[in-house]
């Protein structure tokens, strides 16, 4: 009959699209090391201009990716309070990336220039 | 004979020093005399920096001089791309001759002394250096530049100058 045809249908699909989405999570449990991530990750670019981080306060998530740009003449660096995570020597003009983690160092400043400081906020905190 | 020559050349070098620091302020300055006293004020820095690695053990003081070295050698290299951009010369003139005499009087000042002594003539030093350079570069230079591109290079290198300022000053206070 027409109409259990379709409904068989239906349950294929239903069954099929479940997959999908529990095939789906699992990736993106693995690929955030265990946490829970729902929304695809972000990549947040921070200027470093004027010897400042612009913005001062990011707002990011696990598995977020943030990428510095050095806009001045001088090389700087994005280095965590506690050095337990360094993007190393950005060169004028240059850029570079870290990956977000849970439980990262959030204050972080600039090696060469101390007073450089800015932060990163969970954004789940909020 | 030769004595009173020497002698002579000396009083007639000394009274035109003097006579030309006397008719020549750095307002006076032109965009190429003002790149060359800013590039002899670079160097004089770097060589502060390299005496400091040399003598100091101090970590701060040491991050400190590396920054010097890595960022007056940074703008030094813009200015010469610019330079050799604009196809012009720097010109030699009273106030980069006046800066290195004084450099040089103050190299062999610190070369002499040791430890904590040192880092802190070391970093008072740095502090009254990047103070004077800039009230120059900010007060003399900056409104007398005519070079769009020479003015934009000199307000980033304050920039960054008044940074060291900054940095200079908080690593005195720690020293004290």
């Amino acid at each position: 009959m027409t109409i259990v045809a379709e409904r068989r249908n239906v349950l294929t699909g239903i069954v099929a699209s479940l997959a999908a989405t529990v095939s789906a999570f699992r990736f993106s449990a693995l690929a955030h090391n265990g946490e829970i991530h729902a929304a695809p990750p972000t990549n947040h670019e921070v200027e470093i201009k004027a010897f400042k981080f612009v913005p001062a306060t990011l707002k990011v998530s696990p598995g977020d990716t943030i990428t510095w740009t050095n806009r001045d003449l001088v090389p700087h660096t994005a280095t965590a309070h506690d050095k337990s995570w360094d993007t190393g020597r950005i060169e004028r003009g240059k850029s570079a990336s870290i990956t977000c983690r849970q439980g990262m160092a959030t204050a972080y400043f600039c090696r060469f220039h101390p007073a450089m400081k800015a932060k990163l906020e969970n954004s789940t905190d909020s | 004979m030769m004595i009173r020559h020497v002698f002579i050349a000396m009083a007639a070098a000394a009274a035109i020093g003097q006579g030309t620091a006397n008719a020549q302020s750095p307002a006076d300055l032109n965009d190429l005399q003002i790149a060359h006293v800013a590039y002899v004020a670079d160097n004089i820095d770097i060589r502060y920096a390299h005496l400091a690695l040399a003598i100091s053990s101090n970590p701060d003081i040491r991050e400190f001089a590396q920054t010097m070295i890595r960022d007056h050698s940074a703008v030094n290299e813009q200015a010469l791309a610019l330079l050799a951009k604009l196809n012009a010369q720097p010109e030699d003139n009273f106030l980069s001759r006046s800066l290195q005499e004084n450099a040089e009087k103050l190299i062999d000042e610190m070369s002499g002394l040791r430890g904590a002594e040192f880092d802190r003539r070391y970093a008072e030093n740095e502090l009254a250096y990047h103070k004077a350079v800039n009230d120059l570069v900010g007060n003399a230079f900056i409104p007398n530049i005519e070079n769009a591109e020479v003015m934009a290079l000199f307000e980033a290198g304050l920039e960054i100058f008044q940074a060291h300022e900054g940095h200079a000053e908080k690593m005195v206070g720690m020293l004290k």
